[in-house]
């Protein structure tokens, strides 16, 4: 009856750190539980010497003022399918390899730069075409795993750029140009490889 | 009929599933806070403690219960998910002292498979996401965005599909989830994921750990520097992070719970199944950890919940047996214990079985529950009101006052107890060795009655008798000054206070004195137009020890009237109405509100609410005690005073939540009371009745009381036997040696005054015992108990062997009388018309009680009725049976005498998973079910086909939210004699106990009642709003996994019954939507408190 959702007893919040250095005394001192429970942590509550708890006479609450939360938090679930949406998701990207391996891409970055940059005339009619003739990601995918980083920009709209500036935190303003322009600048920097 | 019910709880759930601790209320307030079921109690610590804060009401079953704090918040906000698939965030808002609701929601999905091992509901230590997990495959996240506010949720594919746990990491620049689940060859591991907002998804994370522990089950995260998650298992725990791997072996146990001592998270507590306190230490140096340690401390409770309050401090909750609040010692005790229990609070969950009895035979149900499970059984006795309990009594008759005096003015103990006869007045005292004996004080009149007497200021005593007022010195006990009544007149009614006298001769004449140092002084006479029946100046103004106030009962116009003194100048005249005189008028306070209270000579009280300063009289209210003269004195108990009611239904007056409340006194007739607090017997009373004087305490005032009777084993069936005056359990003990456990199950016997075991029955190996009953059998008058066995084999899936044995109580012994084997578990067992019905395995069989030859008895299988998956619930009534199936719902059945046959009448054709059935009338039945759910069935007799004849139609359907295990017929409260004011007559209940502790009754109202009363809870649910947002109509619609709908002829008492705790305002904005006046709608609403 729902009693595998555990207890949570952890979430205290943060409190004076602790000043017992365990594996110091655990060294010292006899066996049994006793040097384990030296320095327990303690704010200055149940100090007393006369601990009384009384568990009776609590207030019942009783709600008399509005409960309904702010307007914009009734929270509901997207209710769109999960494949579907992993598929708008990687038709809004453009590309779903960018993102997945941001390393191994990184590490070819160096040698593809100078191809793609010779591709870049025709990114936009590839973009475009892409749009126009609705073309399935797969296809897209393929395309685009041959010159990644100029296509990926390129395909990318700006709201999308801008989030990855701010990843490699550069300045998020100007037109798309001058965004991928930047990105372009950056990730070359970030490398440190030599360019060419 | 039966159809309309009124649904209400007696005795709140006492369950712990859940606690936590934060600065809830306010950022330098440390709280703990604890859910319980369908409520959670905020607790503040102190340095004295845990203070009560605030019991909250939640609409939903608690599923997940979480603290956390947003970014830039100097306050914890709560989290709540309920098992329907609501959440909400609250927060508390310090400068209004309101729940606000900072989000909710609704996580359910429209496909999906409920998870079988609980919901799960986390929270990203550095808040980036809550993780929620409430179905199979399915993982969903709610972001918050940066300014701490929740964004749309969605769900993420989760590969594995038995999960046992999920914990967030800490320390992880992405939030990263850490999976405990099973594969399909129920191995076990863990994994992490990364949680990917942008993409929605999951992408692999750090570390996984493949084949741990197959009894693995809780994961603990730990917090940075060290990183990294601790997996419990049942003989192993392990240490696992990206870089390091540590286990060791543990005694082999169950861990339930777990609770971190330090914020670095270096040590845990661990709380397992048998109620073993562990502590679990990561030896660590620097971040680098070096191995684990485990160590035991002692033994609580079986732990649910563990949290760690401050200076050694734990608080322990407990679904099982009593939560508690305990200290760990550094040094072990005489056990070898390091955990020292300071506090249990009283849990009366798992209810898996009660029993109504008069045990005081006073014509008020007590409740004996089969309460706590394993280790932690024992039977409770709930009772409703408050017991004394006796020290000391002499036989004394014709007691006609009683009053204590002190030695001297500062003494705190009282030495003298004065009682008066009709033709003298004796005084006892303490001795030196602690026992009363008769002394005399010199001063006082002992060859006349006292009408009152009293302690005053200057360590001077007052006795007034029918000619004299006297002022005798307490330390030469020799008379002092004394006010002689003049010629003619005597005095018929008198009372004082530390420096005042009234007192009231015939010809109505009231008599003012003030009393000096050794001197009587009259102030002020003045005559009324009628007699004085009663009067009173207890001081309940700034000075303790002046009235500005007296109040008078009057004669002939059935008055109350108040003065102001010294002036003895009228200030109200409030007519009771009637023609029975007052018999005893009381000012007093209940949290610190000043009230009048006056009783007639019929039982009945009225109550004002008084304004100290102009005597203004308001609120009036009138209700039904007893049916003899009462008497109103005030006592202190735990430094609160409150007032006794002294008459043939002794009752004590108290307030809560400045709300009057009256709880009976376990007492038969109580004539006269007075405080007694001597050194012997502290914070005592003395009470005359019926012939005796007695000194006895009080119980604490509060409106339940439960007594405990510690089992140690798991007490599951209770039966009450009046002519033996004993009690029958069935238990089960699980004994335990070095390789295995072993069960054993018995039938035992108690004494139902002393609960003391007299006798007990070992059942056979694998024999379990199913049901009890006490009966008797047609043509024999001895009262049996029968007990229905199964044998439960492991290899079998359903039992296909039990037993009936019949037990006879003789000599405080159970004494086996006859046995009949069955071929199944009797699951259920009724007195039947002089036979005994038994419900074996898919049947119903009766059995009559036989003679077999001159001396011996046995039982004979008479008829029987096939057709059940299993029955396993059955009442009856007159020649009709109403068996609850496992899961086909309802049926009645019928025995037809001439044809010795049982045939089916009619059942319900809804498929409910039954946990529990009662007959509330002829026509309809209630019946609770395992999801929660409250439903009432409606024979259908009149019908115009046989078709519908046949079918039992769903009346009422209500969401309980408490899982029911048993109804039976009762009433926690002494039934009054059909009160003068209401015409209901008495209200049929029937008593419930659930799963979590809660103690609950349904009343069958009638019609126009219960419109009445749906009306106001239609009003109520727009002014009283859900915490946290949540609806009161879905909480309380019928729902199971096929079908939502909602609630019908049920009242939610709960609801109702806070409209008394409402501001006067709201319930003035009730009143006006209801156009009946506030004060009707209180005494109606009062008038049901008084069912439970």
């Amino acid at each position: 009856m729902g009693g595998a959702s555990t207890a949570k007893g952890g979430s205290a919040a943060s409190s004076r750190p602790s000043d017992s250095n365990l594996s110091a005394a655990a060294a010292a001192e006899a066996p049994g539980p006793s040097k384990y429970l030296r320095g327990l942590p303690s704010r200055g509550l149940f100090s007393s010497t006369v601990i009384s708890s009384n568990p009776g006479s609590m207030r019942v609450w009783v709600c008399e003022h509005d409960t309904s939360p702010p307007e914009d938090q009734i929270i509901k679930t997207n209710t769109t399918n999960i494949l579907i949406r992993a598929l708008q998701l990687s038709k809004q990207r453009g590309d779903p390899s960018e993102k997945k391996d941001v390393k191994t891409r990184s590490t070819v970055e160096g040698n593809k730069n100078k191809r793609s940059s010779e591709r870049t005339s025709d990114v936009s009619t590839t973009a475009k075409r892409a749009k126009m003739t609705n073309e399935s990601a797969s296809t897209r995918l393929g395309e685009s795993s041959s010159g990644p980083s100029e296509i990926d920009f390129q395909g990318l709209t700006v709201e999308r750029l801008r989030a990855l500036l701010k990843e490699r935190s550069l300045s998020v303003r100007g037109r798309k140009d001058e965004l991928i322009a930047r990105l372009k600048e950056g990730e070359g920097d970030d490398k440190e490889e030599p360019k060419r | 009929m039966s159809t309309w019910n009124y649904v209400v709880t007696a005795h709140k759930p006492t369950a712990v599933s859940h606690s936590c601790v934060g600065n809830f209320t306010s950022p330098h307030e440390l709280n703990l806070i604890i859910a319980k079921c369908t409520r959670i109690e905020i607790h503040l610590l102190t340095p004295q403690g845990l203070q009560p804060m605030l019991d909250v009401p939640i609409y939903g079953r608690i599923a997940t219960l979480e603290l956390f704090r947003p970014h830039g918040e100097t306050q914890d906000f709560l989290f709540i998910a309920t098992e329907r698939y609501k959440f909400c965030v609250l927060q508390w808002d310090v400068e209004t002292s309101e729940l606000v609701t900072r989000a909710m929601g609704d996580v359910s999905d429209r496909i999906g498979r409920p998870t079988d091992n609980g919901q799960i509901g986390i929270i990203d230590p550095d808040c980036r996401l809550i993780g929620l997990h409430l179905y199979d495959g399915l993982f969903k996240v709610i972001p918050f965005d940066n300014k701490g506010q929740l964004k749309e949720a969605f769900n993420i594919r989760l590969e594995e599909l038995q999960v046992l746990d999920i914990k967030f990491l800490y320390g992880c620049s992405k939030p990263t989830i850490v999976v405990l689940y099973q594969d399909n060859k129920d191995a076990r591991h863990v994994k992490t994921y990364e949680v990917v907002l942008k993409e929605k998804d999951f992408i692999e994370g750090p570390w996984s750990q493949n084949n741990l522990d197959n009894g693995a089950s809780l994961l603990i995260p730990v917090p940075m520097p060290l990183g990294g998650v601790i997996i419990i298992g049942e003989e192993t725990i392990v240490y696992c992070s990206a870089t390091a791997f540590k286990a060791i072996p543990i005694k082999p146990s169950l861990m339930r719970a777990y609770g971190r001592v330090d914020a670095d998270g270096s040590r845990y507590l661990l709380g397992d199944n048998s109620g073993c306190l562990n502590l679990l230490v990561i030896t660590h140096e620097r971040e680098r950890v070096t191995g684990l340690k485990m160590e035991f401390l002692g033994e609580t409770s079986a732990a649910s919940t563990i949290s760690y309050l401050d200076n050694a401090f734990v608080y322990v909750g407990s679904n099982y047996g009593d939560s508690q609040l305990v200290k760990l010692n550094l040094q072990p005790d005489a056990k070898g214990s390091y955990v020292e229990v300071l506090e249990s609070y009283v849990n009366l969950g798992p209810i898996v079985d009660f029993c109504v009895v008069d045990l005081e035979r006073q014509g008020q149900g007590q409740v004996v529950t089969c309460s706590g499970a394993f280790k932690d059984g024992s039977l409770r006795i709930v009772r409703n009101g408050i017991g004394i309990n006796e020290q000391a009594s002499v036989e004394l008759q014709g007691i006609k006052g009683l009053w204590s005096l002190r030695s001297s003015t500062d003494d705190i103990y009282d030495t003298f107890l004065v009682v008066s006869f009709i033709s003298e007045t004796r005084i006892l005292a303490m001795n030196t060795d602690d026992e009363l004996e008769e002394t005399e004080i010199e001063g006082f009149d002992s060859q006349t009655q006292t009408l009152f007497c009293g302690d005053a200021v200057h360590n001077q005593l007052v006795q007034v008798t029918a000619n004299a007022v006297r002022l005798v010195s307490s330390s030469s006990r020799q008379l002092l000054h004394q006010w002689v009544a003049p010629t003619g007149f005597s005095i018929n009614v008198a009372t004082a206070n530390a420096t005042q006298v009234l007192l009231a001769t015939g010809g109505g004449k009231l008599v003012y004195l003030e009393i000096g140092d050794g001197k009587l002084t009259e102030v002020k006479h003045v005559t009324l137009e009628y007699e004085i029946s009663c009067l009173d100046i207890n001081p309940i103004g700034q000075n303790s020890n002046y009235s500005t106030l007296a109040a008078v009962g009057m004669w002939t116009d059935i008055s109350v009237r108040i003065f102001s003194l010294p002036g003895l100048d009228p200030l109200t005249i409030e007519r009771l109405g009637g023609e029975i005189i007052p018999r005893s008028v009381l000012l007093c306070t209940f949290e610190g509100v000043p009230y009048l209270l006056c009783a007639l000579g019929d039982g009945h009280l009225f109550s004002f609410l008084l304004n100290i300063n102009t005597g203004e009289l308001s609120d009036r209210k009138k209700i039904s005690l007893g049916t003899q003269p009462i008497t109103l004195r005030t006592f202190s108990s735990k430094n609160t005073t409150h007032v006794f009611a002294a008459s043939d239904r002794p009752t004590v007056i108290y307030s809560s939540n400045k709300k009057q409340l009256y709880s009976n006194v376990n007492l038969k007739e109580v004539s006269h009371m007075c405080p007694f607090n001597s050194a012997a017997f502290p914070d005592s009373l003395a009470l005359a009745k019926e012939g005796e004087l007695t000194i006895g305490t009080i119980d604490d005032i509060q409106k339940l009381h439960i007594r405990t009777v510690p089992l140690g084993e798991h007490a599951r069936r209770i039966s009450h036997q009046e002519q033996s005056r004993t009690l029958a359990i069935c238990s089960l003990k699980i004994s335990q040696n070095a390789t295995d456990e072993t069960e054993m199950h018995f039938v035992r016997l108690f004494d139902d005054q002393t609960f003391e075991m007299i006798s007990t029955y070992a059942l056979d190996t694998y024999e379990c015992a199913c049901s009890i009953l006490s009966c008797s059998f047609a043509d024999d008058t001895n009262a049996y108990y029968c007990v229905g066995t199964a044998y439960v084999l492991p290899e079998e899936n359903e039992p296909s062997k039990g037993r009936i044995l019949v037990f006879m109580v003789e000599d405080g012994k159970l004494q086996l009388i006859a046995e009949k084997e069955t071929k199944g578990a009797v699951y259920s067992l009724n007195s039947f018309n002089g036979k005994l019905l038994a419900a074996i395995n898919q049947k119903i069989q009766l059995y009559k009680w036989m003679l077999r030859d001159e001396s011996s008895r046995e039982l004979q299988s008479e008829c029987g009725h096939h057709g059940h998956i299993l029955a396993l619930y059955v009442q009856t009534r007159g020649d009709f049976i109403v068996v609850g199936d496992l899961m086909k719902s309802i049926s009645l059945l019928i025995y037809k005498h001439e044809e010795g046959a049982i045939e089916e009448l009619a059942r319900d054709y809804s498929a409910n998973w039954m946990t529990a059935v009662e007959i509330l009338d002829d026509d309809v039945f209630v019946g609770a079910e395992n999801n929660y759910n409250l439903f009432t069935v409606r024979k259908n007799s009149e019908a115009a086909t046989d078709e519908e004849r046949g079918r039992l139609e769903v009346v009422g359907e209500y969401h309980l939210g408490e899982f029911v295990n048993r109804f039976r017929h009762g009433s926690l409260v002494m039934r009054l004699p059909a009160d003068s004011d209401s015409d209901t007559g008495p209200i049929p209940t029937v008593i419930f106990g659930t799963v979590n502790g809660a103690i609950g009754v349904i009343a069958s109202l009638p019609r126009d009642h219960y419109v009445f009363l749906e009306r106001l809870q239609g009003c109520l649910v727009k002014v009283i709003r859900g915490v946290g947002g949540l609806s009161h109509e879905q909480w309380r619609s019928f729902y199971n996994e096929k079908r939502t709908s909602d609630a019908r002829n049920f009242i939610d008492g709960d609801l109702i019954e806070s409209f008394l705790d409402l501001s006067r305002g709201r319930m003035e904005e009730v009143s006006k939507t209801m156009g009946v006046a506030v004060e009707e709608l209180c005494k109606k609403v009062e008038e049901l408190t008084r069912l439970h």
